[in-house]
Formats: structure tokens, sequence, C-alpha cells
């Protein structure tokens, strides 16, 4: 009995709160400076890596990007192949 | 102890256990951690990258055209497939259909450079002429944002496809809800997100849907103290808890245009998405479409869901709005009892 009127309690304030919480994660004024903080926080990350990364090319080794570049155009011929290997499949007898 | 019957206890004297019926309820099942999810058997049809193609084989079939089924691409696919006695996926199944699905995997960092056009045209092509090589066409579902990726592709791409069902699909990304607020906020700068992480982290994923709505961690807490006693429930809330936190990061190239070409530019409404370069207009649908909404869904709202039926050129098209919301209308019990069976329904009548 007294936890269903913590419950209703509960519910009506949960409801409340939601809707309040909505109001202020689309306020522009919230989500302005929120979205110009995540984009320093990405772009200073990005500098970042591009730092570590020229230092890491100049020693000459494959960088992660580098490998990523070629893992990446081996799923493509891989996947160029299928499409080679159902048109194939698709053409008339001889 | 636990009882199924959701208004009386042990006793059946109408007494609801309350939460320390539900605290010693969790006590007992700690040790058996999770439970387990995507038992459907299955075979793998295919293979390409990190995505599966998986399919269902009734013991006897009795509807003639497969299903094949699209989840989102940044959440797991056995959504679908939760459990026993709550797996869409098996009651199919048991209704004779076969049901194929798309497992999506998780993206390497190689993958930051997979397009749209590489998921939702290439790999979900091969799919459907995977699933519509016997029959010459397949019913097609796709779920969330995998109803997006399959209306697109079917409005570029019809041939092979039987009927589309566009699953709490969003569409029009200016009513998308708080999700439009974010993504069209000036100084979000996509384009820094994808240099600096590649792919989409899942982490980021998660914390976005958990924004929109805050209090729901709390409520699930109360839920939990509330009906944990109840095995059923249990197994069910900690199934789909378990899949809600097995988020998969977003390939980088391909999350860029979904943001920029939708969600700010909603170009599949304006007709000037493309798919392999093919457009993708909606008014050009012409298979039968079965759009589901849900009234209470807050991440895909029916405003956003709803113009799919408006715009699309189908002559037999409807849609349906069901009670519920995002994920609990697809898998709870009373999605047994209604949505399974009139999505079974869309499929006989049109196998």
């Amino acid at each position: 009995m007294i936890w269903d009127l913590w419950k209703q309690g509960f519910s009506a304030w949960e409801q409340a709160t939601a809707q309040y919480m909505e109001k202020v994660l689309t306020n522009p004024g919230v989500l302005g400076p929120a979205g110009s903080l995540l984009t320093f926080a990405m772009r200073t990350k990005a500098a970042t890596d591009r730092a570590v990364t020229a230092w890491w090319s100049t020693v000459g080794l494959p960088t992660r990007r580098d490998q990523e570049r070629s893992l990446h155009k081996l799923n493509q011929l891989e996947s160029r192949l299928y499409d080679l290997e159902e048109r194939l499949a698709r053409l008339p007898p001889r | 102890m636990g009882q199924k019957d959701e208004q009386d206890g042990p006793g059946g004297g109408g007494t609801r256990p309350g939460p320390l019926a539900s605290l010693l309820a969790l006590l007992r099942r700690a040790p058996r951690g999770l439970p387990p999810v995507g038992q459907t058997p299955h075979e793998v049809a295919w293979t390409e990258n990190k995505w599966r193609l998986l399919r269902f084989a009734p013991r006897e079939r009795h509807h003639r055209t497969p299903v094949l089924l699209v989840p989102s691409l940044i959440n797991r696919w056995y959504v679908l497939d939760l459990g026993p006695g709550r797996s869409f996926i098996e009651w199919l199944v048991a209704q004779g259909h076969e049901v194929l699905c798309i497992d999506w995997g998780t993206p390497g960092g190689e993958d930051r450079y997979l397009t749209w056009d590489d998921i939702g045209g290439r790999y979900l092509g091969r799919a459907v002429r995977i699933a519509a090589r016997e029959t010459g066409q397949t019913h097609l579902l796709g779920y969330c944002l995998g109803g997006t990726i399959t209306a697109a592709y079917a409005a570029a791409f019809p041939e092979g496809i039987a009927t589309l069902t566009a699953l709490a699909a969003p569409v029009d990304f200016e009513h998308a809800g708080m999700m439009s607020a974010w993504t069209r906020t000036p100084t979000f700068d996509v384009r820094a997100l994808i240099e600096a992480f590649g792919n989409v982290p899942w982490p980021l994923m998660q914390a976005s849907f958990q924004m929109l709505k805050p209090t729901l961690g709390a409520a699930k807490l109360i839920a939990l103290l509330d009906r944990a006693w109840d095995d059923e429930f249990l197994d069910g809330f900690l199934a789909t808890e378990r899949w809600g936190n097995d988020n998969v990061a977003f390939p980088g190239a391909c999350y860029e245009r979904y943001i920029e070409e939708l969600y700010r530019g909603n170009r599949l409404i304006a007709g000037t998405f493309t798919v392999c370069g093919r457009p993708a207009r909606l008014p050009e649908l012409r298979c039968p479409l079965l759009a589901i909404a849900f009234a209470e869904d807050h991440i895909v709202p029916l405003p956003s869901a709803r113009p799919l039926v408006e715009l699309a050129g189908s002559r037999d098209k409807q849609l349906l709005v069901e009670r519920g919301g995002h994920v609990g209308a697809v898998v709870s019990r009373k999605a047994a009892g209604r949505l399974w069976p009139a999505l079974h329904t869309f499929w006989s009548q049109r196998d």
C-alpha cells in the first residue's frame, strides 16, 4: 500500500521531470554551447592524432590510418568479386 | 516464488509481492547471469566484411515468400530473437515462414570508410538477392534505422521486393523529436566527430539515446523493484537490458551522410536522396507497404514515421499505430498477441 502510493508519487515526478528535461535539452541556449564544446574536443583530438601520426610516419612506419585504408580497400575488392560472381551466375549458359 | 499472475502474490490472496520480494528474487537470480539471446536455430547463409545473413528455416514451410529482417546498424540483431517465448523470429518460424535476418556485426577501424551506399545499397542488395534466390522475391522488414535503409533501398531498387514493412522507421527527420534538434545544432560539426573517432563510438550513441529520456534509468529501477519477483518479467527485462547495453559503433562515412542528408537535409522527404546513384523517391515505391509506428515511441515519434505511407506510390499501403514504446511494443508479451500476428497476416495475404 505504502509502496503503491510511493510509486504513484514517483511516476508523477518522473513525468514532470522528463518533460522539463526535454525542454532543457532542446533549448538552443543549451545545445549551442554543448555543440561547441563537443566540436572543440573533437577538433583537439583530431589535431593531436594528426601530430602523433605525422611523427610516426617520419620513421617510415605505416600509420593506423594507412592500415585502415588498406583493409578497407581489401574489403571493397572482396565485395566487387562477389558482385562479379553474381553477374556471372546470372549469365545464360553457353 | 515467481508468479506469472501480475495481480496476486504466492498465496493467491490478492497481496502483491513488493520490493523486498523483488530484491530476494534478484539475489537468487544473480548467480545465473544474463539470459541467453539469439537462441533460435539458424545457419549463416552469407558473410561479407563484418555482416552476416542468418537463415532460420521452419520445420514445415507454409509460406512461399521468405521474410528478410533488417535491424538497425547500431543495435544488435537479436532484439528480434530475444529468447525462447519472446522471440519474433522464433514465432515467425513456428508459423512456417522462412526467415532471414541481417547481423550487421561490429565495425572495425577500417569501416570508418563504409558509406551509406556500401551498407544500404551493396550489402542490403546482396541480402535481398540471396533471400529472393529461390522464389524471385522476398518480404522486406526494416526496424528503426533498418527501416529507413530499407525504405530508401526499396524506392531505388524495387526488384525482388514482394512487400515492404517499415517498423518504427524514421523517414521525416524534421519531426524526429529531440534527435532533430540535436543534429541540427549549427555548432555540432559532424566532420570533426568523424575525423576524431572514425566510427562514431558506441558509448556516444548510447549516451544520446539515454539523454532522450534521462529519467528512464530511474523508472526502470522502480519497475524492477516493483516486479522482479515475477520470473517471466525479470527474464524479459534482463534480456532487453542486455540488448539495450550492447550497442555498436556507427561507420563514420555512413554516419556523416545520415546526419547531413537525412537529419539536416531531410532528403528522403525532399525526394533528392539516392542509393548507389539511383534516385530513392518515396512516390516511386510501388510494392505493398505496411508502416508501423508506436504511440509512446520517444525515439521515432509518429510524425517521423507516418509520411512514408502518405508519400509512397503503392496502391496497397497502410499505417498501423500501436500502443507502446520503440522496443517494448516489438518484444513484449503483448506483441505476440497483436503486432506479430498482424505482420504474419500482412505477409500471408501477399504471399
